[in-house]
């Protein structure tokens, strides 16, 4: 009964309702205006709500979070030109389809789709973090550590980029958390004997200045690009439509779940993979891939709204964020005063369950916003980015002040804005960097735990990972990761080609 | 994976991370060697926290995650010095160009004036100059929207988020009160 009163405290309360409905509407436009994403809007916001109680800063995020994966497939269709990173696949055959002018079809099935995708995952993550934060219980402190380095693994291998640059950013990452002095014996840690460093750094700065100040930064150089007007027609689709890719929805859904729900890999990779699946899968397309056919649209906007309730689960039951926006949530909980984990899910049950329905919100108000309103989006789409480029700064600088009132988090901020856009620039992944940031603290504390546990012996250690299951699975899977890059895996890879031709 | 073009190799997300994948950017080896010579500062001030006394020491994780970033830093440089340069990039158009060291000045003259001027003084300037130099376009344009969405970011941070920023030399305070008097109290 708790449990229903928990999931309905969204539907109940006027004011977080409303909240979920503003955050998805502004989440639309956050993710289809190309240059503002929806982590630097989330990372933002973290400061903007630090006066707020918990819910209604929560209820806002998880809006903008859902409109955001969405809306950046509005501009992919119409202008080529995708809003957000989760919409990257879908500008390869959205914008053929409006080419030929059935743009009108192609954000009907999107945003239809979108919601199927968005409320499978949404089901996955009601019916399986109970059982995961049970199961959590069990986890050693060596299994909290395996799985941090793990997810901050994972990022570079899933993505096409190289896994030693996602290595080096993860770890990057692990090191801006260390900073300051060490919460256990007081030891200074890579503080150079500034006073400054003592306290740390704070992790919004560094959030805010990656995914803020560098974007905008870095959409500089594309200021003075126009955008073509499209003519839309109808755009809801007609059931028939959305039937016959019933199937593909469903098995796309599956892969953004679990990519979601995977530690650090989000809607992005999660959107590409279901690409890549539904060009498998397709054996005869009406329409060719990559010229306007509409599985190449529901595959990838499946799998990204999919993947927001996937990310939950890692978040909510062992604290361990599943996609870079998770990571800033688990921010926002920590500077609320919750610690989430498999604990947070016994202490505070009422939390997951109004998380969970205020995703069915978000989800519904997306389905609505994305089938109305079409007129007023082109208008605000074609705000010239001369405007957009220097308000988005002027909102990180307040953001990054706003916590802490400090000047120093200013330049903090702007020092990991230039540093990000040199990483952006030559190809090292951000993502990494935030989750490594944020899970510094629980991979040192679980590492020290792990070892102290086994007295200090490293055999030991290795011992207690080979006897229990979960961690030896763990333990292979980081191993495998590293394996995969070297030439031995493309070899054994190339032999079982070869067998199975 | 299936991989769209990147649009000027930029990196826009995880999934498509900026450069290329057998040349290197101008500037990118630099950036390797300097990620270098900053990850060994790091390990060696790391080995200064405990040294190698205990695995459960403070300094053990980041000497560990130090000693990782040296190795990758120290792999991405060798295989970047080995890549052939790509030819129709300079570091003055394409990674450096002027627009963003101008912003960053900006940002930075920002960060100092905000103190001593205040929070809507301060943004003023950086949103005109910024609008300006962006859009090419007349003052009247310029000091137009500038004005404008200063306006609504301060109702909207003020009264909404409640954030407080520097008042500098404008009496904000004063500003605030008698607009809760002029709306009798609502906000």
């Amino acid at each position: 009964m708790e449990t229903v009163l928990a999931f309905l405290t969204v539907f109940t309360q006027p004011q977080l309702f409303l909240l979920v409905g503003v955050g998805t509407f502004a989440g639309v436009y956050v993710g289809a205006i190309p240059g503002l994403s929806v982590t630097m809007a989330v990372s933002i916001l973290i400061s903007f709500t630090f006066s707020w109680d918990v819910y209604p800063a929560i209820a806002l995020m998880i809006g903008i979070y859902m409109g955001g994966v969405y809306g950046g497939s509005r501009t992919a269709i119409l202008l080529n030109i995708p809003g957000a990173p989760s919409a990257i696949a879908t500008a390869m055959d959205g914008y053929p389809m409006a080419q030929k002018g059935e743009a009108g079809t192609a954000i009907g099935v999107t945003t239809v789709m979108s919601f199927i995708g968005g409320f499978i995952g949404i089901i996955v993550l009601a019916l399986a973090a109970p059982f995961v934060s049970d199961f959590a219980l069990s986890f050693q402190p060596r299994d909290y550590m395996l799985l941090a380095v793990l997810g901050i693994l994972l990022v570079g291998s899933l993505s096409t980029g190289s896994l030693v640059k996602g290595i080096f950013a993860g770890a990057f990452g692990l090191a801006i958390g260390a900073v300051g002095r060490d919460p256990l014996t007081f030891a200074e840690r890579f503080t150079f004997d500034f006073r400054l460093l003592e306290g740390g750094i704070s992790f919004i700065a560094v959030m805010i200045g990656m995914f803020g100040v560098s974007e905008a930064l870095m959409q500089l150089q594309h200021a003075d690009k126009t955008a073509v007007k499209q003519k839309i027609s109808r755009i809801v689709p007609s059931w028939g439509t959305v039937r016959r890719h019933l199937p593909l929805s469903l098995q796309t859904s599956s892969i953004g779940v679990i990519i979601g729900a995977l530690p650090g890999t989000g809607g992005d990779i999660a959107a590409l993979m279901a690409y890549d699946h539904a060009k498998r899968v397709t054996k005869n397309p009406e329409v060719p891939f990559g010229q306007g056919a509409i599985e190449g649209l529901v595959a990838p906007e499946t799998a990204n709204n999919a993947a927001v309730g996937g990310a939950f689960i890692p978040m909510m039951t062992l604290g361990i964020p599943g996609d870079a926006v998770t990571a800033i949530m688990i921010g926002a909980l920590f500077i609320h005063g919750l610690n989430p984990g498999p604990m947070l899910m016994v202490d505070q049950p009422h939390m997951f369950w109004f998380i969970v329905g205020a995703l069915c919100v978000a989800n519904c108000f997306m389905l609505l916003f994305g089938l109305t309103g079409i007129k007023l989006f082109t208008r605000i789409v074609e705000m010239p980015r001369a405007v957009l480029i220097p308000l988005i700064m002027l909102l990180s600088i307040v953001g990054a002040y706003a916590v802490n009132n400090a000047i120093t988090d200013v330049y903090w901020m702007l020092a990991f804005g230039v540093f990000g856009y040199f990483m952006r620039h030559y190809g090292y992944p951000l993502g990494p960097v935030i989750l490594g940031v944020i899970l510094s603290r629980l991979l040192d504390d679980n590492w020290r735990r792990a070892i102290i546990s086994d007295r200090e012996d490293l055999g030991r250690f290795f011992g207690g990972i080979l006897h229990s299951p979960l961690s030896l699975v763990l333990f292979v899977a980081v191993i495998l990761i590293f394996v995969s890059q070297t030439p031995v895996w493309a070899k054994a890879k190339a032999m079982l080609r070869k067998e199975s031709a | 994976m299936t991989t769209p073009d990147p649009i000027h190799h930029d990196g826009s997300s995880d999934a498509l991370p900026g450069g290329y994948d057998a040349r290197r950017r101008p500037g990118e080896l630099v950036f390797a060697i300097l990620l270098t010579v900053a990850s060994l500062a790091l390990l060696w001030n790391a080995y200064g926290i405990a040294g190698l006394s205990k695995l459960s020491s403070p300094g053990a994780i980041p000497m560990a995650t130090s000693a990782v970033m040296v190795v990758t830093a120290l792999i991405v440089t060798v295989r970047t010095a080995r890549q052939p340069r790509v030819a129709d990039e300079t570091v003055a158009r394409d990674i450096l160009p002027g627009t963003v060291i101008l912003f960053v000045g900006l940002l930075v003259g920002y960060a100092l004036l905000l103190r001593p001027l205040g929070f809507l003084p301060t943004s003023a300037l950086f949103l005109i100059v910024g609008i300006k130099v962006l859009s090419r376009r007349g003052w009247g344009f310029t000091l137009g929207t500038a004005l404008l969405s200063l306006a609504v970011i301060w109702l909207i941070f003020r009264l909404v988020f409640s954030v407080l920023m520097p008042a500098g030399i404008v009496p904000e305070a004063e500003f605030v009160q008698m607009l809760r008097n002029l709306f009798g109290g609502v906000l």
